[in-house]
């Protein structure tokens, strides 16, 4: 009982990738909206509630997104909206710092981790599930098996 | 005997006793020369300094014998004096000795009376030169591992690698200058305290491993970390020759330069994977997007994302060749071949290389040349010239809207030629001017989001000028443009 209705609020400084992603989700019955800049994201987050924020990791900052996801779970009228981080840098080797237990998620204050470039149906599967479990609880706390609820 | 010629100097007035003593000596092997008088025996005597011993009268005239002795003894201490006299008391004799004399002889005297206190006094003269030689050589060894140790010492305070030295006790008994500056905790602590007290457990540990070698020189080394630094640390035991442990010896390095060298390196490494990565992600992911037909009934749309596709490819392939570029200059590898380079006519060709590109935006190209500049040359790498302002113009029509000016300068004043690059672009804040020319920085707002980039143009070209002897500055006022500056010393 996904609602193809819901807004989706996407952030990223690389634009192709918004249009990409914009496609994609608008294509899937989505509403998008797009921000190159996780500050402004923010505020545009606060005088217009989205359902779902995709946020890229590295932008002005190497860990923009994590700040980003951090501030939005700080903000008591936004701490229940699904997260999911997307990024390029996450490597197989070397560098590793993708989740590998629903703890590194948690603290990550993320709901979900991909790695670009995204497979469409992958993003539109993620999205899904995250909204599904959004609406079993309706009060917008999340559901108990959410890892950050976990480690709240 | 010690030496294989003894000379004797024979003092008398009486030239009967003169000749005597000469007759009772000479056939012993000895060699007699003589004086009537204490003045003239003292001049033979200066006159050849090589005397073993002398027989001194004490009544003569002008110098008296004792005088004689006093001056003989302060000439050489170790001519053997005998004094002969005929007026023998205890008290002439007691004085004669303080003054010097070996031996006293009463006249008359039998041969073997003469000869008897003359062999004691050469045997005895060559007994204290010998002792005295003893002596010497003893204290100059003495001196030499004095000296030994002190260089030691200095050698390993000198040393920029920390030393530690403890007993079999774990005591410790030796540090040097570099541990204490480098290990404060160390420092704290007095001589001779436990080695746990200095708080840093992985050292004790690596001591102690040491310590539990059986036998032979083996060496543990390892990185142990204390606060905010990193040390390369080898212990290794200490044996006497009889293989008998006495304690252990542990050298730290302080790496945690080295350490931070190695982390900024990781960090490039991820940001070049970063640059790499995005933009074949978002070509792969419009080709795929292209391909499901999921834009099949927009064609401005597909047409848009395949120019995007080209646009991200160039700029990949040309921060490519600006990797490539960066670790030339890392390696020293450019810049090698320089030659009077014509800095006017090189601007010219950068300029001509991009005008079709600022055509495109409708971008009008300048270019003026101050009076008198026209032939002025630069001793550089003509390659690295063209980097430099192909750059720096790539940058200005890249950041300007389209119907502006770039307007490019050449002048000059008495040691450096300027090259300034004007645009009228988007500009940069004050917080962006600061990193422009950082690796990978990249000022992110609402005007570059479009423009892609690599975020190393300008930390190259700040390179490439540095490698010149020249500097580059930056000017910029937001929404009103950007003037770079690249000052290079013109050559002779």
């Amino acid at each position: 009982m996904t609602k193809s209705s819901a807004n989706i609020l996407i952030v990223d400084d690389d634009v192709d990738f918004l249009l990409w992603a914009k496609c994609v989700l608008e294509g899937a019955g989505y509403g998008v909206r797009t921000c190159a800049d996780p500050t402004e994201a923010l505020a545009r987050l606060e005088e217009n509630l989205p359902d779902l924020v995709i946020t890229d990791l590295m932008m002005s900052a190497l860990d923009s997104g994590f700040t980003l996801a951090r501030s939005i779970k700080d903000m008591t009228s936004a701490k229940h909206l699904p997260v999911i981080l997307v990024t390029a840098a996450a490597a197989q080797r070397g560098f590793d710092f993708r989740p590998h237990t629903d703890e590194d998620l948690a603290a990550m204050n993320t709901d979900a981790f991909l790695s670009k470039p995204l497979d469409p149906q992958q993003l539109l599967g993620e999205v899904h599930r995250l909204l599904a479990s959004q609406d079993a609880s309706p009060q917008g706390h999340g559901t108990p098996t959410k890892p950050r609820e976990n480690a709240e | 005997m010690s030496e294989e010629v003894t000379r004797v100097l024979v003092v008398d007035d009486e030239e009967g006793m003169r000749q005597g003593c000469r007759k009772i000596l000479t056939p012993e092997g000895f060699i007699v020369e003589d004086a009537p008088d204490g003045v003239a025996g003292l001049e033979l005597f200066q006159s050849r300094n090589d005397f073993a011993m002398a027989l001194v009268d004490l009544n003569m005239p002008r110098m008296g014998g004792m005088e004689l002795i006093e001056k003989l003894r302060a000439l050489d201490k170790d001519v053997v004096i005998l004094v002969i006299t005929a007026y023998a008391t205890i008290e002439t004799a007691v004085e004669a000795t303080h003054r010097g004399a070996y031996a006293y002889i009463p006249k008359p005297f039998t041969p073997d009376e003469l000869l008897l206190p003359v062999r004691n006094g050469i045997e005895h003269r060559a007994l204290t030169i010998e002792a005295r030689r003893l002596r010497e050589e003893k204290e100059n060894r003495l001196l030499e591992v004095a000296v030994e140790r002190s260089r030691c010492n200095t050698i390993i305070s000198c040393m920029t690698d920390g030393v530690l030295v403890v007993n079999r006790d774990r005591q410790v008994v030796l540090r040097n200058a570099a541990i204490m500056s480098t290990m404060p905790s160390c420092a704290q602590q007095p001589l001779s305290s436990p080695v746990s007290d200095i708080g840093c457990t992985m050292l004790a540990e690596l001591i102690e491993q040491a310590l539990s070698a059986d036998s032979g020189p083996v060496i543990e080394s390892k990185e142990i970390t204390v606060d905010k630094q990193t040390f390369l640390a080898s212990a290794s035991p200490v044996f006497e020759p009889d293989a008998t442990l006495v304690g252990a010896v542990a050298v730290l390095r302080d790496i945690t330069a080295l350490k931070k060298l190695d982390t900024t390196k990781s960090m490039f490494v991820s940001m070049v994977a970063h640059e790499l990565k995005s933009p074949l992600a978002a070509v792969a992911n419009y080709l795929q997007l292209i391909l499901n037909g999921l834009v099949e009934g927009d064609p401005d749309k597909q047409r848009h994302m395949l120019t995007r596709s080209l646009l991200r490819i160039s700029a990949l392939r040309e921060l490519i060749e600006e990797l490539l570029d960066l670790q030339a200059i890392k390696a020293g590898k450019f810049a090698l071949r320089r030659s009077p380079v014509n800095i006017s006519e090189v601007v010219k060709n950068s300029l001509d290389t991009n005008r079709e590109k600022a055509e495109q935006k409708k971008i009008a190209l300048n270019l003026s040349i101050a009076p008198g500049t026209e032939d002025t040359r630069v001793l550089a790498d003509p390659d690295s010239l063209l980097i430099i302002f192909g750059n720096l113009i790539n940058n200005a029509v890249k950041y300007s809207h389209s119907d502006g000016h770039v307007d490019l300068h050449v002048a000059q004043n008495d040691v450096f030629v300027h090259v300034t690059v004007k645009d009228d672009g988007i500009g940069m804040a004050e917080d962006e001017l600061e990193h422009a020319f950082d690796e990978f920085y990249r000022a992110k707002n609402q005007h570059t989001v479009e423009i892609p980039g690599s975020g190393l143009g300008l930390s190259l070209v700040k390179r490439l000028v540095e490698t010149h002897q020249g500097h580059v500055a930056a000017v910029s006022v937001p929404d009103r443009g950007t003037t770079f500056t690249v000052s290079l010393p013109i050559a002779d």
